[in-house]
């Protein structure tokens, strides 16, 4: 009796003291908000973070895809058709993509800002502090301009809607309307004067430099036909950086030479971005993939054997020169060029025309390094200022003289001077020129959107590209040239709802 | 030694027996039931002994006895009789059915009372509906047996889990499945793969408030209790084994697959493909191979059990072994188990004191085909065996190295077959499930019990691709040769669970109190590690082991090595009591109240408190009943509440501390290691709670031959954790929170009526039906329009389907047609605002089982057939097989032959090249899966037990049975039983089976 008496006892008092441990419980390996910033290192670590956020893969994928950049390749299971037949709605995955990434790249830059207005750096350590807040701004105005740029139907109307400003860490009830182009420019403005006024890097070509503000300012005024501003930063860069050997132009796109490379992301075995397709996000084919760039052509690696599920369209092969150096960075040397594929049997298959402008490099198949802003954009946005001023002939100061530059260095060689009957044409040659030139780097889209007008271009795909859904061609002024506010949005923000972009 | 030890022995014997035979003498007699008809198989036992006999076929007996002896007489079902032997030399005896032992024990929970003092709405199937079939997991087993429990499965992996849901989903971020509690031990319900189902005695499944308040913050789904079996006291030894042969084969579909000569002349009308530069005659020579048959097999069954049992005055033992060995249907895919139990009960001399101890030690293997249910063309078995082109054939294969020389999706099967030789994948589980229950009883009426008990899983998972292997040499590139992989991953968790309590059970004349108060605590464990290690030398690698890794160096990173490691814990305290009061089993109150803390609320709101009460009429205990045809009549009435703190996932450790904002390391741009935001907090957190109120009414009437219940609920699920839409400013577009109710009102009804009753001889047959009615709505969700798309509207069901009606194919172009918002048809909807909501979804409204079952002397015959109506699944196999896109490298249906072309306008399938293909999302593939299956067959005979004695066994039964043997449905694929949206997954199999079992 008494020992069992005893055994009772134990039992309750067995409960009594050891309640708590069963409720009071803290996992290991948590990191809350207080500690995670506390020192100038913690920021800087932090910033690697919100770097992360930064990519541009799905506007490569997407404007290869939608545009003339691609064909359907000889081992294609389907991928992409929507996107290829011109399919575009508030469903669509690459909206939803720039919208949702961007704004997380935003979020995290406004949480470093925050983060880092609590810190006060030591002896020594305001420079660094004053560098990694610039980078910061620097970050929330390239994905708001990211944003603008896809958002918004006209860039150069101030008083036309823009996207949602966010200067600040929101609450997770908010539900905020669009703002206008004037007021997220400003915002954007804003920020790059706070980025060149702390940033003490002057170039660098994977961390965000003054020249990184630059180039920014060059291309955000160029979108928005602000050619007093973009002409003389993009002619600064141009100076500075030139443009490079035939020799560096190779190495540029396997990640050997970091000529003409004013800012790029850079990609590395096991980052984040180290997969075909980053598990558990939309998979190969779709431009809302995350992984390797070369993997939103192919599924497995460069050449034939990669497994190429789309090809470079016959139309934009048809205008490369094979004594032009970007024919080598752009074609894989084991494509199989069928000189008749217009017509005769199997015209579809036989011309195999492998992209190879994402290789791999590190070892790596198909991870490359995603170039940003490079000296040969700048000359091609300096050639629109001067187009626009009226100068698109003559051997200097011109249009034509830049296109000539240009070529010549691409050339290895002393090219015919072009000539232009007028302005239209000048545009219509420097998207000519940019479409070789930018090819897969996720350009054409918004050139289109922004000068397919002025320049007398749009869409054209070479007949054999589209016989099988009859999907040829878009002008310009489609509406599809301006993206819809994506449904995972409306669904948490159905007044926005209001103001989705026209045609939708 | 031996020698003197025999000797004593042989002496000891003689001794004996002559003094046995001194007094003994024989006893013989015929023993019957009420009607006069022989009982065989009887126990008869002279009382204090081990010695007894049993009735043979005719109920005829023999023993020796002396006139002090007293026979005992014991029959399962029947009073038990004790005849002094006296000078008696024949003994005849009639057995009277034994009243107490039909009122079965009633699982309440923490304690238990009789059928006819239960106040709740519960079921409880015995071992007979459960032993001898062939699903690994005994859940399977269970689906179509109990009212309101709908089980589905939707993958034929041995031992896969199954969703289990008692009426009607009450959470959906959350847990949905039943607290599973095996003696005392709860467990984790989606893993019962390493369990022997032929260990268990009874399930009883609880159903109501009233029943599952108790379990506070885990009995929101319900709870099950699995009681696995005992010796008995004072019962001689007895041997059981069972064998078990199974086959395994794919059910059928109806998706009507082109054989190769269609599939080519296909590829040339289209204009892309093989077929379109071949030659008429080389079509013609074209051979067909049906892919089905290369990934899926006959998978064979091997079933063995051997238990043992066995009592004493002072305690019992129960001890089973257990093989088993099934070949999934598609190939790469098994399960091996051991299982080894042992159960002892004992008690003291004075019976104040008793205890038990459930040990059982479970170990299983199972190869697991991976990416099952993805598009992977080089990784999906089941997308290989469906959507493989028939010309290609399996002798185009020569080896990985070979295939990755120009890689086309044509060559999919033969990428599978290259995987399927050197890829593996196998999981190997060690559980132990123990458990200790004591009481003491301090005075007559009062007494202290505990019971402590603990769940150990340990889960070795290991992945292996060989170095040669196509996929292998694929990722690895030229570059590198060696790009093979394993992969490791060791979980282990440890739960522990400890109740005490102190009870009370008084009789007053008529009035009977049963009270207990108890402090409940339970405490988990995660542990896990692994590595993935990169790089395999063939020459000495075997999956599972590190020989063959090869190291990292300078050239390359290809080699690094990655480890993780991972710990969490939880955990619960409970405290709570229960009052039962009866009145001469007329009427009955119970009421419970619970108070619960959840490690997971610990930071907002860490208590919560649950209660219920519950009321019983037996209405046939009255006196004015006494001439009624109602044997049983009983009306039950509770209401209560119960929580959920498993609010995501059904993990013990899942989403653990989201009530704070987290902070990660990790790496970052350009290999820099990082800080960045992993959670962002909902501090208002707090457990769902359901509440559930239930009428019921059991009856047996004519004598018994009509048995059954009515039972009518409401539950109402209040805030619910659920993803919430966010604005995408935040860095996320969802996040979880407590907001909206879920309801399901419905109706559960059990009925069996025994049409004839032949007796023990003679034929007996038998009906039986389940059903369940259940209609969800949501509730209060928390948008200006009551919608939120992805879980519903208000009013609405559960997980409705929000999208664009597919309207048909437009006779004019062959484009796809829909129906705007408006109801008016466009071929180019607004892929968001045209969306609407179309009241289907993917819960069942009805489901249940019934059967008939037949016997006559040793045979009988066993079915039970299922039902599910009210299911609407998307078909998008049935979408890849009509789809366009799939003509140049894979598998079509005939259905596409119907394509739309101008000689054809009027059809249902668009034409080829229609350039509205796939434009939106629409509910072109979605489709009805409402089914009646014959779920389970079994026919077999039990020998008389006079043909078998004379050879020394007491019991042979033979027996055959089917499971899922057909199934009508409009639905075409594989299997209509599948709670899934996904295509390209695997089907459960068609199962037969022959068994025998024998007794020593």
């Amino acid at each position: 009796m008494k020992k069992v008496n005893l055994f009772y006892i134990l039992s309750l008092l067995f409960v009594a003291v050891s309640c708590n441990d069963a409720i009071e419980i803290d996992q290991p390996g948590r990191l809350d908000e207080d500690a995670a910033f506390q020192t100038v290192d913690d920021l800087q670590a932090g910033l690697f973070g919100v770097y992360n956020r930064l990519d541009i893969t799905p506007e490569i994928a997407f404007t290869s895809v939608f545009t003339d950049e691609l064909a359907i390749g000889f081992d294609s299971g389907g991928q992409g058709l929507q996107d290829y037949g011109f399919t575009l709605n508030a469903g669509s995955i690459t909206p939803s993509a720039i919208w949702t990434r961007s704004y997380a790249a935003i979020n995290a830059a406004n949480r470093l800002i925050r983060a880092a207005d609590l810190i006060t750096p030591e002896d020594g350590e305001q420079a660094e502090y004053n560098s990694i807040l610039g980078q910061a701004y620097a970050i929330r105005a390239y994905q708001h301009f990211r944003l603008q740029s896809f958002f918004t139907t006209d860039l150069t109307d101030d008083s036309a809607l823009g996207v949602i400003a966010v200067d600040f860490v929101p609450t997770i009830d908010q539900e905020l309307l669009r703002n206008t182009n004037g007021e997220v420019f400003s915002l954007i403005t804003a920020d790059l004067d706070m980025a060149q006024s702390l940033i003490t890097t002057q170039d660098d070509p994977i961390y965000i430099s003054q020249d990184f503000v630059k180039a920014l300012r060059a291309r955000m005024a160029a979108y928005r036909e602000n050619y007093a501003v973009a002409g003389p930063l993009a002619e600064e860069l141009l100076n500075k950086y030139g443009l490079a050997t035939q020799e560096e132009y190779e190495d540029i796109w396997v990640d050997e030479s970091n000529a003409e490379i004013i800012f790029k992301l850079e990609r590395t075995i096991g980052d984040y971005y180290d997969f075909q397709a980053r598990a558990g996000l939309p998979g190969t084919g779709s431009p809302g993939r995350v992984g390797w760039a070369g993997a939103a052509f192919a599924f497995v690696g460069p050449g034939v054997d990669g497994s190429p599920y789309f090809e470079m369209g016959r139309s934009l092969f048809n205008l490369l020169d094979t004594a032009d150096v970007r024919y080598e960075a752009l074609v894989h040397p084991s494509s199989v060029v069928d000189p008749d594929y217009a017509s005769g049997e199997g015209a579809e298959t036989n011309d195999i025309l492998v992209v190879d402008k994402y290789p791999g490099s590190e070892g790596r198949p198909l991870m490359n390094d995603l170039k940003v802003f490079r000296s040969a954009e700048m000359l091609l946005i300096l050639a629109e200022a001067r187009a626009a001023a009226g100068d698109i002939n003559g051997e200097s100061g011109s249009t034509a003289s830049l296109i000539k530059r240009l070529r010549d260095a691409r050339f290895d060689d002393d090219t015919a001077l072009p000539v232009y009957a007028n302005q239209t044409e000048a545009f219509g040659a420097i998207l000519d020129e940019r479409r070789i030139e930018l090819a897969f780097e996720g350009h054409r889209y918004l050139d289109l959107k922004r000068m397919g007008e002025r320049g007398n271009r749009g869409v054209l795909k070479d007949p054999v590209d589209c016989a099988f859904n009859n999907a040829c061609s878009l002008p310009a002024t489609d509406y599809r040239f301006t993206f819809p506010l994506p449904i995972v949005e409306f669904n948490a923000n159905p007044g926005l709802r209001e103001q989705q972009n026209p045609g939708y | 030694m031996k020698k003197r030890l025999n000797g004593i022995l042989t002496l000891l014997l003689v001794f004996l027996v002559q003094l046995t035979f001194a007094q003994e003498r024989t006893v013989t007699g015929t023993v019957v039931d009420d009607t006069g008809l022989p009982l065989p198989g009887v126990n008869i036992i002279i009382e204090g002994t081990n010695s007894g006999t049993q009735t043979d076929f005719d109920g005829r007996y023999s023993i020796r006895a002396n006139a002090n002896n007293v026979l005992v007489f014991t029959f399962v079902g029947y009073a038990s009789e004790e005849i002094p032997v006296g000078g008696n030399s024949t003994i005849n005896v009639t057995l009277d059915v034994d009243a107490a032992a039909l009122d079965e024990v009633v699982v309440q929970g923490y304690r238990t009372s009789t059928k006819e003092k239960s106040n709740i709405a519960s079921v409880t199937i015995s071992s007979q509906s459960i032993e001898n079939r062939p699903n690994a997991n005994f859940v399977q087993t269970l689906s179509g047996q109990v009212a309101g429990l709908n089980i589905s499965t939707s993958s034929g992996q041995p031992g896969a889990a199954s969703n289990i849901n008692l009426r009607g989903v009450t959470s959906i971020n959350g847990n949905t499945q039943p607290l599973f509690i095996i003696d005392g031990i709860p467990v984790d319900e989606g893993n019962f793969r390493s369990l022997n189902p032929q260990d268990i005695a009874s399930v009883s499944v609880l159903k109501d408030a009233g029943a599952t308040a108790i379990y506070g913050n885990r009995g929101a789904n319900g709870v099950i209790i699995i009681e696995t079996r005992q010796g008995s006291f004072n019962a001689p030894l007895k041997l059981t084994a069972t064998s078990i042969l199974s086959f395994n084969t794919l059910q059928d579909a109806d998706y009507d697959l082109m054989n190769s000569q269609e599939q080519l002349e296909l590829t040339r009308t289209f204009g892309n493909g093989r077929g379109n530069n071949l030659t008429d005659a080389e079509i013609a020579e074209a051979t067909t191979t049906e892919w089905l048959d290369v990934f899926f097999r006959t998978g064979i069954t091997r079933n063995n059990t051997l238990s043992l049992s066995a009592g004493g005055d002072k305690s019992t033992a129960f001890t089973s072994l257990g093989f088993f060995e099934t070949e999934g249907i598609l190939k790469g895919s098994d399960l091996k188990r051991f299982n080894f139990r042992n159960n002892i009960t004992g008690r003291s001399d004075n019976e104040k004191f008793n205890y038990g101890t459930s040990v059982s030690i479970n170990y299983s293997k199972s190869n697991e085909p991976n990416s099952v249910g993805t598009g992977g063309i080089n990784q999906n078995f089941v997308l290989g065996a469906y959507q493989s082109a028939p010309y290609i054939s399996p002798d185009d294969y020569t080896s990985g190295a070979e295939l990755v020389q120009g890689i086309s999706f044509l060559n999919t099967p033969l990428f599978l077959m290259d995987k399927l030789m050197n890829f593996t994948r196998f999981d190997e589980e060690l559980k132990i499930l123990a458990s200790a229950n004591a009481g003491y009883k301090l005075t007559n009426d009062l007494s202290v019990n505990a019971t402590l008990s603990s769940d150990y899983t340990n889960e070795i998972f290991t992945t292996a691709d060989r170095s040669d292997s196509f996929n292998a040499i694929l990722f690895g590139g030229g570059a590198n040769p060696l790009a093979g992989f394993q992969a490791q991953q060791t979980t282990r968790i440890f739960t522990f669970n400890q109740v005490t309590s102190l009870n009370y059970n008084k009789n007053f004349g008529e009035h009977t109190l049963d009270a207990g108060v108890y402090a409940e605590y339970f405490k988990a464990h995660l542990r896990g590690f692994g590595y993935t290690a990169d790089g395999i030398d063939l020459k000495t690698f075997s999956p599972g082991d590190g020989a063959g890794f090869v190291d990292d160096n300078s050239d390359n990173d290809f080699f690094a090595d990655q480890a993780n490691a991972i710990q969490r814990n939880a955990g619960l305290f409970s405290y709570f009591g229960q009052v039962d009061y009866d009145y001469a089993t007329r009427y009955g109150i119970t009421g419970t109240v619970r108070r619960d803390a959840s490690y997971r609320f610990a930071e907002s709101n860490k208590w919560g408190t649950f209660y219920s009460v519950a009321a019983r009429w037996n209405i046939s205990n009255e006196d004015f009943m006494d001439n009624s045809i109602f044997d049983v009549l009983k009306l039950r009435a509770s209401y209560g509440t119960a929580g959920n703190q498993t609010i995501s996932g059904s993990s013990y450790f899942s989403a653990p501390d989201l009530t704070r904002n987290f902070f990660g390391t990790g790496g970052g741009y350009a290999g820099q290691n990082s800080i960045f935001l992993s959670q962002i907090a909902n501090n208002t957190l707090r457990w769902e709670t359901v509440t559930q109120a239930n009428v019921g009414i059991d009856f047996e009437v004519f004598d018994r031959r009509l048995r059954g219940s009515v039972d009518g609920y409401v539950k109402e699920t209040t805030d619910l954790f659920q993803s919430t839409p966010i604005s995408a400013i935040n860095a996320v577009t969802l996040l979880n929170a407590n907001t909206g109710t879920l309801s399901n009102t419905g109706v559960d009804v059990s009925l069996k009526y025994d049409v004839i009753r032949g007796g023990q001889k003679g034929f007996n047959m038998d009906v039986m039906f389940n059903g369940n009615y259940n209609k969800q709505e949501l509730g209060d969700i928390p948008r200006e329009d009551g919608e939120l798309i992805g879980t519903g509207r208000n009013g609405g069901k559960l997980f409705e389907y929000y999208t664009i009606r597919y309207a048909g194919v437009n006779p004019a172009n062959g484009n796809l047609l829909f129906l705007t918002a408006d109801g008016d048809v466009t071929e180019n909807p607004n892929a968001d605002t045209d969306r609407v909501w179309l009241d289907k979804n993917i819960f069942p409204d009805y489901n249940g089982g019934f059967g008939l079952n037949m016997s006559y002397g040793g045979f009988f015959l066993n079915t039970q057939f299922n039902y599910v109506m009210g299911v609407d699944r998307y078909d998008f196999d049935l979408a890849g097989f009509q789809s366009p896109n799939n003509i140049a490298q894979f598998r079509n249906s005939r259905d596409i032959a119907r394509a739309w072309t101008p000689d054809n306008r009027v059809t249902d399938i668009p034409a080829l090249r229609a350039t509205n293909l796939s434009a939106v999302g629409s509910d072109q593939y979605l489709r009805n899966a409402d089914f009646l299956r014959l779920r389970f067959a079994s026919f077999g005979y039990a020998v008389p037990a006079d043909v078998i004695e004379n050879i020394g066994i007491s019991s042979l039964r033979v027996f055959a049975n089917g499971e899922n043997l057909f199934t009508l449905s409009e639905w075409r694929g594989f299997d209509a039983e599948a709670l899934n949206n996904t295509s390209r997954i695997y089907p459960t199999p068609r199962i037969i089976s022959v068994g025998v079992e024998f007794g020593l």
